[in-house]
């Protein structure tokens, strides 16, 4: 399931090995351009780094130990999106991710300066306002010194600057979420009952057929959330359910594939699925399309590639990129009785960050082993306008 | 048209006065933009670096001489301020082996950088940003500096930061978006933080942080609520004020260089009024025709100063090349002495602007210009008939002399008392000296017919006739002589004003060396004293070198800059003894008084730093410290020549009250009687251990101090050469031209009788006659010259105060250049006179 978080993954990793060009780019005001995908493409799949450990066996998770961070594995995430609701029925979706990035392999040496850090976080924080019409993004980015970013267990906490994830000592559960960036921020407390579900074969999700072309990846699928929302001056008390999605590994992306749309979706019949298709660069649907369908009681099974299909019904433009993004889907799993119509909450939710992708808070009615249903959920578009060229 | 041909084929038959006219004009010009060239080069160079460094940050925090701690940037991110600052760990090392050459070390977060500076804006730029970060030493260079290194990527480098011995590997190439950019680059490796730090030494320090704001009230409360967090000593300045307080210290150095180039171009304009004087004698016949067939005067005269114009113009042409080598070789000496005096600047090379071409232009072709409007006028007021004879133009000099000469009293009286009107601009003062070297240079011509005069029976008597002929012939033709002797004077009494000032300077530097420098052997941190970058000695060596066997006593120093937005204060911290206070001479205070009240909590300052300040015994000075700011009673004015920008000297025990100690960076050791000095600093760098220092005994480091100084005068002595050179130029070329025209005159002297040894001595005579007397005229003008160069411009422009010695030698050498100047520029006419046959010339006509 490497593939699922892979722009945020290709921003951070293009970031630190191409290099200077997004450091120096000029104002940050200026919209940045999208990483040209040669770049991102083959540093992604270079052969494997050495001196990391490989994801190679799936392997029981130890928590609270594996809500930390795993450093010895070259990238990691937490992946927070969520969907809210204010008193008034105003409806907010929010995105807070954190990414650990290790610079260089365990064991170097100790600097004498204290900036001489090991590993770089970086973070995306977005609000969107549906009310309003309105998508706020913002990015962090810093390293493992002074304090500045990190993360860690006993407490769980994970953390770049004054954006923030923290936990429990014990569990996970409640975290609590602060972050604020111009004209948005969030302070929310998440809790949830379920118990982390595996992905992949028992936490292990292979991209690939090569040993250790892998990750370990676990999602806390529906978490209770409540707290504020603030948009411009005005602060919400709001109350909804949260996605969370952790992984971490060290291999990279193939290069056969140029994209993938990935959904994650809370239906009221108290299902929850997440299904993510890949774009083969021949226009043919990858085979390492998976996905996951989660029940109330906290069973779950896992989706292959045949299992779900996914037809785009429309598009939207974006405006400041021009890139073309598919923006109203039919998502069908046939064998579990749902066929769901999936809307944007709000057109345009393009994150113009390094890497531009568009990540944003959806919503979904149709039929659920025969009786109607609605959800909400998040759905991310990568890959669009890269290699395609706009 | 006729007019015109007649010019042009008068110059071309005369190529001589031709080629010296232009070498006046072109040396001048060279000398004026040379020093502009190098000036504007190492300014803008300087400017820019600052500009690019500072990127797009419109203000900075920053802390005392050692700079910020380094959580204080972590507490700003985490109080979400991440957007809007950027860390900065800056400093220079020195690459050993290539003496000279320092590099610029800027370390940056690459993470916070996006918003201030833009070095890479190409994707493929190579930068591998982990290994920037996580390799220790790791820099990127721009492709032309790393390959003037001899560097490749991957390849390392050793350098020199303080004392320490460091390495940096090259690991990726600059790309700077604009050529601006890559100029301000040239000599910059940009690091990671860490890198930095631990190339410069400043672990858990950064030199500032750069802030980013807005303009109106979102920036201004950005401002404020960072003002909140700052802790105690930090402070924000706008980032403007640092470049304009860093171009305000070399301000006065730019400007007395600028002064004596003009002065070079001033003599220069001697040479163009000779020229042109003596083609438009050399015409007058055909002049005196023109008119008569009806040409007008309006004619005439625009023909001569067209000619000027055009003789300026060629003038300027040749000097502009010369001028920019001479540029590109003094940019050097330039920089090196900014760099001794003020700040390191890096540059390479000079870049030429329009203004610096357009005032070149200007002066060389106005100038000209303007030195021929008296021949020009000459040429045209005569009636027709009149300037037809050449003694018309003699006449016609004779007649203005006295209007001259009193013109010239006038300015000399004017420049005088422009001296005496108290003021602390620099501008008047050289404006009254230059009043002073045009009043002098008007009454020359009046002076040397008098003086002449006065040795023609002296004359007569050791030569005989042609003594008494010498003697005769320069009052009767001194529009020229004269001319030519006010320029030699100048130009001779330059060197005699300037050397007095320089040699006083070193003389007074020396003294003070000798009082001030008490310590038998010392130890410092850093080789020269405006070294980038000195860090402190290692304490237990301080303490281990102070209780070295032979050791009587020790004193313990240490110098930091304050930073604040008026400017910079350096802070000389003192760790010594009360008698101590006799290596110090009080300008206001004595030495007891003031060590009693250093000892309660005074600083004493320096004498510019009083200067510049206007600061007295008594006063409260007003500093920041890293508890805020602080009245600090002033307890008295001593004589430091270290620094032209003033120091403010303190107590460690006060120091250590307001400031964080940063430790020792020098120490003078007092050895007992009769433990030879070489002995001691061999115990000394036994201590050392491989760790990095300089021991030096009292004697080295006097040299090595007298020997920046005179670094510091290279420039000066080249303007100082330029000069006579040109001055000799101008004596050649009048005494050339004078016998030139005499040539019949000679013909029939020598058809009467006159041997070819006695025409020899005849023009050697008058070369003589001129050398000698320009000599002796020049030495009063020198003496002003020096005395309104050490009492006026250096006061007002540096704040020293220096004894005047005047070396006798200094003068009898003037006087000896004058004389060896003219006999040489009299030599090839002599020769020539001497050697043709009478009857050749007297067959001309």
């Amino acid at each position: 399931m490497f593939r699922r978080r892979m722009p945020a993954a290709a921003a951070l990793a293009a970031l630190l090995l191409a290099g200077g060009w997004l450091l120096w780019r000029g104002g940050s005001d200026a919209p940045a351009p999208a990483a040209p995908a040669g770049t991102v493409t083959a540093l992604l799949s270079e052969d494997l780094p050495t001196g990391f450990a490989l994801a190679t066996a799936p392997r029981p998770f130890r928590f609270p130990d594996d809500h930390g961070p795993h450093p010895a594995f070259r990238h990691e995430w937490w992946y927070f999106t969520g969907n809210l609701k204010a008193a008034d029925g105003r409806r907010f979706g929010y995105q807070l991710t954190f990414f650990r990035f290790a610079l260089s392999p365990p064991g170097a040496p100790r600097r004498g300066s204290r900036w001489g850090a090991d590993q770089a976080y970086m973070a995306h924080f977005t609000v969107t306002d549906v009310k309003g019409n309105a998508f706020r993004h913002h990015e962090r980015i810093g390293r493992e010194a002074l304090g500045m970013a990190g993360a860690g267990v006993r407490p769980f906490r994970v953390w770049i600057d004054d954006w923030s994830a923290e936990g429990g000592t014990d569990s996970l559960t409640p975290i609590r979420l602060c972050a604020s960036g111009e004209g948005a921020s969030v302070d929310l407390v998440l809790r949830s009952d379920r118990p982390p579900v595996p992905q992949g074969e028992g936490g292990l999700s292979r991209k690939g057929s090569d040993p250790g072309n892998a990750s370990h990846y676990y999602s806390v699928t529906r978490l209770a959330t409540r707290g504020a929302v603030g948009i411009g001056g005005t602060s919400y008390d709001v109350e909804g359910s949260s996605w969370l999605d952790r992984e971490w590994g060290t291999s990279a992306l193939g290069d056969e594939h140029s994209g993938w749309d990935w959904f994650a979706l809370h239906l009221s019949d108290g299902r929850d699925l997440m299904y993510y298709r890949l774009r083969r660069r021949d226009g043919v649907e990858g085979r390492f399309s998976s996905g996951m369908l989660a029940a109330p009681d906290g069973s779950f099974r896992t989706l292959a590639a045949g299992d779900a299909s996914v037809e785009v019904l429309g598009h939207w433009r974006s405006p400041s990129s021009g890139v073309r993004y598919p923006a109203r889907w039919r998502l069908r799993v046939p064998s579990e009785g749902i066929e769901l119509s999936v809307v944007p909450r709000v057109a345009d939710q393009e994150l113009r960050t390094f890497v531009r992708y568009w990540e944003g808070a959806v919503s979904a009615d149709g039929v659920s082993l025969g009786r109607p249903v609605e959800g909400e959920g998040y759905v991310e578009l990568t890959g669009y306008g890269e290699a395609a060229g706009r | 048209m006729i007019l015109r041909l007649a010019g042009l084929r008068h110059l071309s038959r005369h190529p001589v006065q031709l080629l010296f006219g232009l070498v006046g004009v072109a040396l001048g010009v060279a000398a004026v933009f040379s020093i502009d060239l190098a000036n504007e080069s190492a300014r803008r160079a300087f400017r820019i670096s600052v500009d690019t460094v500072a990127g797009k940050a419109t203000h900075r925090i920053v802390g005392g001489a050692s700079g910020l701690p380094e959580e204080l940037y972590a507490v700003l991110r985490r109080r979400g301020e991440s957007r809007t600052i950027a860390p900065v760990v800056e400093g220079y090392a020195r690459i050993p082996g290539s003496p000279g050459s320092v590099l610029h070390i800027l370390g940056i977060d690459p993470f916070a950088e996006a918003p201030f500076r833009s070095y890479t804006p190409e994707a493929a730029a190579g930068a591998d940003v982990a290994r920037l970060l996580t390799q220790p030493g790791a820099v990127l260079l721009l492709e032309g500096t790393a390959s003037r290194l001899g560097l490749s990527p991957g390849g390392s480098l050793p350098l020199r930061a303080g004392r320490e011995q460091g390495k940096v590997v090259l690991s990726g190439f600059l790309r700077p978006p604009d050529e601006v950019t890559r100029q301000a680059l040239e000599s910059t490796a940009v690091a990671d933080i860490s890198t930095a730090q631990e190339l410069l030494g400043m672990e858990g320090r950064l030199s500032r942080i750069d802030l980013r704001v807005p303009e109106g009230e979102t920036g201004e409360g950005a401002l404020s609520r960072i003002r909140g967090m700052l802790p105690r000593g930090a402070e924000i300045v706008p980032t403007a004020a640092r470049g304009k307080a860093m171009e305000r210290m070399t301000r006065a150095f730019s400007m007395n260089l600028q002064a004596m180039s003009l002065l070079s171009l001033l003599v220069g304009m001697f040479l163009v009024y000779n020229t042109m004087t003596f083609s438009v004698l050399q015409r007058r016949q055909l002049v005196g025709t023109l008119r008569a067939l009806g040409v007008t005067r309006g004619e005439v005269f625009r023909q001569v100063l067209s000619e000027a114009a055009l003789l300026g113009a060629a003038g300027t042409l040749l000097g502009l090349p010369f001028g920019y080598y001479l540029g590109k070789f003094l940019l050097g000496m330039v920089t090196r002495s900014i760099g001794d005096l003020y700040f390191v600047v890096t540059i390479r090379d000079v870049a030429p602007t329009a203004a610096t071409f357009l005032k070149a232009v200007f002066l060389g072709t106005c100038g000209s210009v303007a030195a021929s409007l008296w021949p020009a006028h000459e040429a045209t007021t005569a009636p027709p008939r009149d300037v037809m004879r050449r003694s018309a133009i003699e006449k016609g000099v004779a007649s203005v002399l006295p209007a001259v000469s009193a013109a010239g009293a006038g300015l000399l009286l004017l420049g005088a008392g422009v001296q005496f009107y108290p003021s602390r601009s620099v501008l008047p003062a050289f404006f009254g000296l230059f009043c002073l070297v045009a009043g002098y240079a008007l009454i020359t011509p009046g002076a040397v017919a008098l003086l002449v005069r006065a040795v023609q029976p002296a004359l007569a008597v050791l030569f005989g006739t042609p003594g008494k002929m010498a003697a005769r012939s320069i009052p009767a033709s001194i529009s020229r002589t004269g001319v030519a002797t006010a320029a030699l004077v100048v130009a001779v009494s330059a060197t005699v004003g300037i050397g007095i000032m320089i040699d006083s300077f070193r003389r007074t530097v020396s003294e003070w060396l000798d009082y001030t420098l008490l310590g038998d052997v010392y130890v410092s941190s850093f080789e020269d004293r405006k070294e980038p970058d000195r860090r402190p000695l290692p304490p237990d060596l301080v303490a281990s070198i102070t209780s070295v066997s032979g050791v009587k006593g020790s004193v313990l120093f240490n110098r930091r800059m304050l930073e604040s937005p008026e400017g910079f204060t350096e802070l000389f911290v003192m760790r010594v003894p009360a008698e101590s206070m006799r290596a110090f001479r009080f300008r206001e205070g004595d030495p007891d008084e003031v060590w009693d009240a250093l000892s309660r909590g005074a600083v004493m300052v320096s004498d510019p730093y009083a200067y510049r300040h206007g600061l007295r015994k008594g006063d409260a000075l007003r500093l920041r410290t890293d508890k805020g700011p602080r009245d600090f009673p002033v307890a008295g004015v001593y004589y430091d020549y270290s620094s032209d920008q003033g120091i403010v000297a303190i107590l460690g025990a006060t120091h250590d009250l307001y400031w964080e100690d940063r430790g020792v960076d020098s120490v003078g050791l007092r050895l007992a009687p009769g433990v030879p000095v070489e002995q001691a600093i061999g115990r000394v760098r036994g201590m050392l251990g491989g760790r990095p220092a300089v021991v030096r005994s009292n004697r080295a480091l006097k040299d090595a101090s007298l020997e920046v100084f005179d670094r510091t005068f290279g420039v000066t002595n080249v303007l100082r050469a330029l000069t006579v050179l040109i001055a000799f130029a101008g004596v050649l070329n009048a005494l050339m031209a004078i016998q030139f025209e005499r040539g019949r005159e000679h013909a029939v002297m020598r058809a009467v009788g006159l041997t070819p040894m006695q025409a020899f001595g005849l023009i050697s005579g008058e070369s003589a006659v001129i050398g000698g007397i320009a000599g002796c005229l020049a030495v009063p003008l020198g003496l002003a010259q020096s005395l309104v160069l050490i009492h006026v411009v250096n006061r007002r422009s540096f704040g020293w105060t220096m004894q005047t010695f005047i070396d006798p030698w200094l003068l009898l050498q003037a006087v000896a250049l004058a004389l060896a100047a003219s006999v040489l520029a009299g030599l090839y006419p002599a020769a020539r006179l001497a050697g043709s046959p009478p009857a050749a010339a007297l067959r001309e006509e």
